[in-house]
């Protein structure tokens, strides 16, 4: 209670405690703008400045990042077409080659039948040719053999005609059908 | 009984014997003829006229320095990789312009308006804040080694009324000018009246809103002065002026833990909050000055 009487003594005396003093507001008008001032010219526009330049470098950051991201993508999928094309131009030339391959193993067979059936037939060619040389030589070896038992027996020699008579005669008893019958077959 | 339980019930043991000692030693012996106001009083120091320099004038211009000076320092030192100290300007910064600015006014207004909000968010809290450092202007000069003195005391300039009353007057006319450059002197009237109010009743309306806008001004400057003029009263109570007051030593040793326990709650929340309230209603009086629904 005594200090509330004495507080109201005071406020009288002007203590300035909850009535206004002229000369504190006026510093305080004062103190207060040359503040504002200091802050609104010279603190507040570089904090603001530092700020933004953060920004600006963040979204730039984002930017580049992002970029960049694009320019890897870009490069990965142009990667991949490559080797999608590489993968289908290594089966292409593997299937060309085993296409060749096969064209040539059949070229190569048929020659190789051809060139044996060629062999076939000149061995048979040769055959046939040395057959009918051996029949001729059997054919005068008989006749040879003819004339002489002939003259072996007859005691006497042979002329031309009887001869040619002769050999016609051994020639016709003579069975050479088996023989063309064989070299025929 | 666990370890840290010991401790505690053993400190407030020794704590109950002291306050009993004190009561028993010392008794009445603390008495003196103290009035608390005399801490508030505004001597004159310098005789100017109307430019005395006082005790809340000193602690004004003290206040003035530190914000340009602290401000001005930090953003001279801005980097591009911010340490501690600079997140937490950015931080406050950013509390400033996007909360309390942004939040309650258009982009473009508040692009004007953000260095007066700013300015007055920050003089205040430094004004509070230097409030609770002790500084030898006591009303009271002690003797040391023949020089006398003054006494250590926590004053604020923000603790006395003239100061948050010429704050809440440049809040009042820049955001009645506000309302009246955007839409007339006729239209600022008229859009105090709520849309929809016709007839006898919108005269009523009229001069209560024109009441309230003017009781802006005490509620502006006496929430602030009243806050921290109670804050400095109970911390000068509990940390030994009740003591005196009562005549009873045993109380002070008693009050002087809740006292701290103020002092750090009025330190850490209620010089800070004070000047967030005090830069938000700017900025909603402001932003609603110019806004097309009153």
């Amino acid at each position: 209670m005594n200090f509330l009487l004495a507080a109201e003594t005071t406020e009288e005396g002007g203590s300035g405690l909850v009535s206004p003093v002229i000369g504190v507001m006026l510093w305080t008008l004062i103190v207060f703008g040359i503040t504002l001032f200091v802050l609104w010219k010279v603190a507040f526009p570089r904090i603001a400045e530092a700020l933004d330049k953060r920004q600006r470098m963040i979204e730039d950051s984002i930017d580049t990042a992002e970029k960049t991201k694009r320019e890897a993508d870009e490069l990965l999928r142009e990667y991949r077409e490559r080797l999608s094309d590489a993968r289908g131009q290594a089966d292409e030339i593997v299937a060309r080659a085993r296409r060749t391959a096969e064209a040539h193993e059949q070229e190569s067979q048929a020659d190789a039948r051809t060139k044996r059936e060629e062999m076939m037939d000149q061995t048979r060619r040769d055959i046939e040719a040395e057959t009918r040389r051996a029949i001729q030589q059997i054919r005068s070896e008989v006749a040879d053999l003819t004339v002489l038992a002939t003259e072996k027996v007859t005691r006497k020699t042979l002329d031309a005609s009887d001869q040619k008579r002769l050999v016609d005669e051994a020639l016709a008893e003579l069975d050479f059908a088996a023989l063309a019958n064989e070299e025929r077959r | 009984m666990s370890q840290s339980r010991k401790i505690l019930l053993g400190a407030g043991g020794a704590y109950l014997v002291l306050v009993i000692l004190a009561f028993i030693l010392f008794g009445n012996a603390g008495r003196q003829d103290f009035v608390p106001q005399e801490e508030f009083e505004l001597p004159d120091w310098i005789s100017l006229g109307v430019f005395t320099i006082n005790k809340a004038v000193f602690y004004l211009i003290v206040a003035g320095i530190l914000t340009c000076f602290t401000m001005v320092w930090i953003a001279r030192k801005m980097e591009a990789k911010p340490n501690r100290v600079q997140t937490a300007v950015e931080v406050l910064y950013g509390v400033m312009r996007d909360n309390i600015t942004r939040g309650n006014m258009d982009d473009k207004m508040a692009a004007k308006w953000f260095p007066f909000i700013g300015a007055l968010f920050l003089f205040i809290w430094f004004n509070n804040l230097i409030g609770f450092i002790p500084l030898p202007t006591g009303h009271h000069h002690f003797d040391l080694f023949g020089l006398s003195i003054p006494t250590f005391g926590i004053y604020a300039a923000t603790a006395n009324v003239s100061v948050p009353l010429v704050l809440s007057l440049l809040v009042f006319f820049s955001y009645t000018a506000e309302g009246i450059r955007a839409k007339g002197v006729g239209g600022y009237l008229k859009s105090l009246i709520p849309a929809g109010v016709t007839g006898a009743m919108a005269g009523f309306i009229f001069v209560l809103e024109l009441l309230s806008n003017i009781m802006r001004i005490v509620s502006l400057s006496v929430r602030l002065f009243a806050n921290m003029l109670a804050g400095h009263l109970i911390i000068l109570f509990m940390a030994g002026g009740l003591a005196i007051l009562l005549g009873i030593a045993g109380i002070g040793v008693f009050l002087l833990p809740i006292g701290i326990a103020l002092y750090l709650f009025e330190v850490g929340l209620v010089a800070t909050l004070q000047a967030f309230i005090f830069a938000t209603l700017s900025a909603i009086y402001i932003g609603g000055a110019v806004a097309e629904s009153h």
